[in-house]
Formats: C-alpha cells, structure tokens, sequence
C-alpha cells in the first residue's frame, strides 16, 4: 500500500470505528462516500446513523451517499494529518466535495478523534553492527597488496575494542586491540555509526577532535575504499541524489604600489622600512601612502627595529575549522602585538609568536624576528616573531 | 603638481582564490541526469492538462501550474535544431574550443528546446530546421556533459 506523509488511506479508515465518538453522533444520519485516486487509493462509504458507525469499502459507484468527497490519495492523507489545508486543497480543486462542504468541515471534527500516522520505529544500528560485518563488505579488489592492522576503540553505548587485519588479500575482524596497529582511532561508538551512516562526516569529526587517530594517518583515511557502503538491513535504497563539488579559482592580481613595493624590498634586505609623517611625526609599519590620523602624504621612510616589545597578546587554544576546506591551524597559536624599536609608542604590529615561546610570553617581553630561509621580498619573507634568549638571560 | 613617485620596487603579486562550491541537481535534476548516465535516454516531464512536455525537467506546469514532477516521459535521442549560436570567444570556463555551435534542440517528443552543442557540422553551413542525434558522452561526469554533443543524422 502507498504510503503518503508516513501512513496511508486505508490504515485512516481502518482506524474510524476507534476514532468515532458516538455521544456526539447521537443526533446524525449521514452516509459519505469517500473517494481517492491514485495509488493505494480507492473508494469507501461511511454510515454514520444515531450513534453507529458502518465503513465499508466500495468496488462499484458509491450510492446512497447524501455526501461525497473525491480527491487523490496524496491529498487526502495530507488533509487528514492536517499536512495539507483542507480549504487551499478545496480552492485548488485538489479535493471535491458533492454536496454541503461546510457541514462536513464542522461535523467531522466533532464525531472523530483526530488521525494521527501510526509511529514508525526507528532502525536503531550500533557501532557494533556495523563493525561485525566489515569482513562481508571487505572488497579485496581494492585492497590489493595492503597489510595492516586497524585498531577501533570505540566508547560509550554499542561500542567495544575491535581489530581489523588486512593481509593478503583478506579481511578479518578481531575483538581487543592487536599490538602492534598500524593505525588506532578512538572515537565514541555513535560517532563511528554516523560516520558509516552518512548522517556525519569524516572529515568534520576529525578536525573537531571527535576521532582521535594514533599511527598512520595516511592509512586511517585509505579505510573506506577498502569496504562498500554498510547498508542498514531492510532499508529501501535511498534515491541517488546528485551533488557536485567544484573548487571554483579566480585568478587575481595585486599591484603593491610604491610605498608598500618599497617595504617588501625592505623585507628582502631583512629590513623594517616604516614611513613617518611630516606632521605628527609618528612611523607607519607597514607604511601607507598617507597618514592615516593627519591625511597628508608622507614621503620619509626610516628604518625600525629589527627588536620590539610585546604590548599584548592573544593566545588561541580552540581549533576553528575554516568553514570553506574544514582545515585548522595547529592550536594553540599565538598572535603577538610588537612595538619595533624606533617605532612610535601606538604603532604596535600584529606577528604570529614561534610557538615553542607561547609558555614563556609575557607583556613587554622582547622579540626578534623570524625570517625565512630565502628572503625574496613578499609577504612570506618574515615568518613571524620569537622570544629573544639573548635579552632574555640578562 | 605632479606627483613624484619612486615605481622602482612595485611588483605585481598573482593569487588565486579557491572557492569550494557545491551545486546540487535537485531531486529532478537527479532523475534526469541519471538517465542520460545509466540508460542513455532523455527523459521531459509531461502535463497532462495542457499537453505540453517539458525538457529539462521542471516540477510545475508553466501555464497551469500543475504538479507534472511524476509524470516522466521518454523523448527520442534525435530532434531539430530549431536555433543556435555560434560562440566565437574562448574561455577557459567554457566547454569547447570556439568557433562551437550552440543549439537549442526540440527533441522528439518534446515541445520545449534543450540547450546543447552541436558538432558534426561547419558552423559557417549550419541552419535551423536541419536533424541533429545525441552522441552520449563515454566518460560520465553526472553533467548534462553526459550527453557529449549533438550531431546532423
């Protein structure tokens, strides 16, 4: 039988005897002739007289109905279940009645306990199920010359501790972790059946540190291929849905113009060349063509640093994954605010902080820069800042 | 005045920006698509109130508004061409080395045109009116590139 909004016609009649309430009833003598096209359609004659209620099916013509409704089937289970209004489904003449509309409108609610669909059970699946039958999925095809040993520790409800060996060709699952494993992940058991669901995504439960992965991570994402999908027993095929992913690129370019070209050659030289404004005297870092505060042109350039002193900083623990590629930095990071010796006293500059000196970061610590091996004038010549051990040890 | 500049260390810096797009079909477009992989048939959607079919395939009725989105029907892999274009200028987001022709299709069966590329022919010779055939592509992309080109009969 066709199912519509999660229940079908059929099963709404079915149910009438149990929804009619016969003390509100006492007074009526009506038949309705129901008919709904369509798959798991058909037709149906309700008698309702001094409190008694006859449904019966009808094969031919519906007679003797005083009233009749004629709709689809879709329709008349949306309007049922209140899915669908019964006055946009009249107005669209999705649904017809032959005789008085608004009396039927009024007297069914009276004489009917409301439908409601029957409550379907959820298929629950377990980590368990799914790992238990990885060795029948296993295709051999793809897993050509591969030996290794995966390691599942999966916590929490349906979970436990399984090993997957691959060698020659074959495939067997094992309960407890095996020594040595190429690769262990340990994630909550309900983790793992999203994951194999589909209902979570791999790559979004790594970088959120739900799957913690020991060992070769190159192998605990080469996994899947090496298994078809697990499909949950009795399911229908869900419909194939395409979905295509395109990286889309566009090209830019960007002119420095003169004042920021003069400071990426400063940086091939490993020089800070700042500009100082000719009327509040303060240096610029980076410089800008016009003083930002007086809005006049500012020409001089002057040379400050290499060292400075940190004002304050920012210490990043939490790993926000870049929500276009789902990458993350390596926490925690710290960004610097660095005051570079000759500057101005406001003039401080942001600098990403070496990240072995985050424990020992203090305010007003000096800093040295940090700069790449090959200094080509852009914007990757200077790395960032570190902790000055020479200061340091005075 | 004229301003004095020093253009010796201006340099360009070339980027690119990547934009990770996704661009779902929908759940006709789906249909429709997988037919042309799997069974190299085009499939329309047909109103049955006014008649008309419709290719792509689209969930209401353009005149009657009517719900058409189960109502699939075969069309022939053959049709006129009853339009086209010649595009001239090359990108390298577009399908095809220009000069390509660019028809619009009434496929058998069908009472609306279906964009494609026809080949086959000097676009210097090609005409409306004139029998064109799908030519499914052998490599599948789950694009309407499922259908490589058209070609004259």
């Amino acid at each position: 039988m066709t199912e519509y909004f999660g229940t079908t016609v059929a099963d709404i009649f079915a149910t009438m005897p149990k929804r009619f309430k016969p003390e509100e009833a006492k007074e009526v003598d009506i038949a309705i002739g129901y008919e709904a096209t369509g798959e798991g359609g058909g037709k149906w004659k309700a008698t309702i007289k001094h409190g008694t209620l006859k449904v019966e099916t009808v094969d031919g013509d519906l007679t003797g109905c005083k009233t009749t409704i004629h709709t689809d089937a879709e329709t008349f289970v949306g309007v049922t279940l209140g899915k669908i209004g019964a006055l946009d489904a009249l107005s669209s003449q999705k649904l017809r009645v032959a005789g008085d509309p608004k009396f039927l409108m009024l007297l069914l609610p009276k004489i009917f306990t409301p439908y409601a669909a029957p409550e379907k059970k959820p298929v629950s699946v377990t980590a368990r199920d799914i790992i238990t039958t990885i060795a029948e999925r296993f295709r051999p095809e793809k897993a050509e010359g591969v030996a290794m040993t995966i390691g599942y520790d999966l916590t929490g409800e349906g979970g436990g501790r399984w090993t997957i060996v691959i060698r020659d060709g074959k495939c067997a699952v094992r309960g407890g972790l095996a020594d040595p494993l190429t690769v262990k992940m340990t994630m909550e058991a309900k983790t793992y059946a999203g994951m194999m669901l589909g209902t979570i995504e791999a790559v979004t439960a790594f970088t959120s540190g739900q799957v913690k992965i020991e060992g070769d991570m190159a192998a605990a994402g080469a996994t899947a291929k090496f298994f078809r999908k697990y499909v949950v027993p009795g399911a229908t095929e869900a419909e194939e849905l395409i979905s295509l992913r395109v990286t889309n690129a566009i090209e830019q370019r960007f002119a420095t113009g003169p004042v920021m070209g003069h400071w990426f050659a400063g940086l091939r030289e490993k020089k800070f060349l700042a500009n100082r404004c000719p009327k509040c005297g303060r240096t610029q870092i980076p410089p800008r063509e016009i003083c930002a505060w007086c809005r006049v042109r500012v020409h001089e350039f002057v040379e400050v640093g290499p060292k400075g002193v940190v004002t304050h900083f920012d210490i990043v623990y939490f790993a926000s994954p870049d929500p276009l590629t789902g990458a993350v930095r390596d926490t925690p990071y710290a960004t610097a605010y660095v005051v570079f010796d000759g500057s101005t006293e406001r003039e401080a500059v942001t600098m990403d902080l070496k990240k072995e000196d985050i424990p020992r970061l203090k305010e007003g610590a000096r800093v040295r820069p940090v700069w790449a091996e090959v200094t080509t004038g852009s914007s990757r010549d200077l790395i960032g800042v570190a902790l000055d051990e020479q200061e340091e040890s005075l | 005045m004229t301003m004095q500049e020093d253009h010796k260390d201006c340099f360009v810096l070339e980027g690119k920006m990547a934009l990770p797009n996704q661009y779902f079909a929908g759940r006709l477009g789906s249909r429709f698509l997988i037919a042309i992989r799997d069974r190299k048939k085009i499939m329309g959607l047909k109103c049955n109130q006014c008649g008309k079919t419709f290719v792509p395939p689209r969930e209401y009725c353009e005149k009657c508004w009517t719900k058409i989105a189960d109502n699939w029907v075969e069309l022939g892999t053959e049709g006129e061409l009853v339009n086209f274009t010649v595009v001239r200028y090359g990108d390298r987001h577009l399908p095809k080395k220009p000069p390509y022709i660019l028809g619009q299709i009434r496929l058998d069966g069908a009472d609306t045109p279906l964009v494609h590329i026809v080949e086959g022919i000097d676009p210097r010779e090609v005409e409306s009116g004139i029998r064109v055939k799908a030519v499914f592509a052998a490599k599948t992309t789950n694009t309407i590139m499922d259908i490589d080109h058209f070609e004259p009969v």
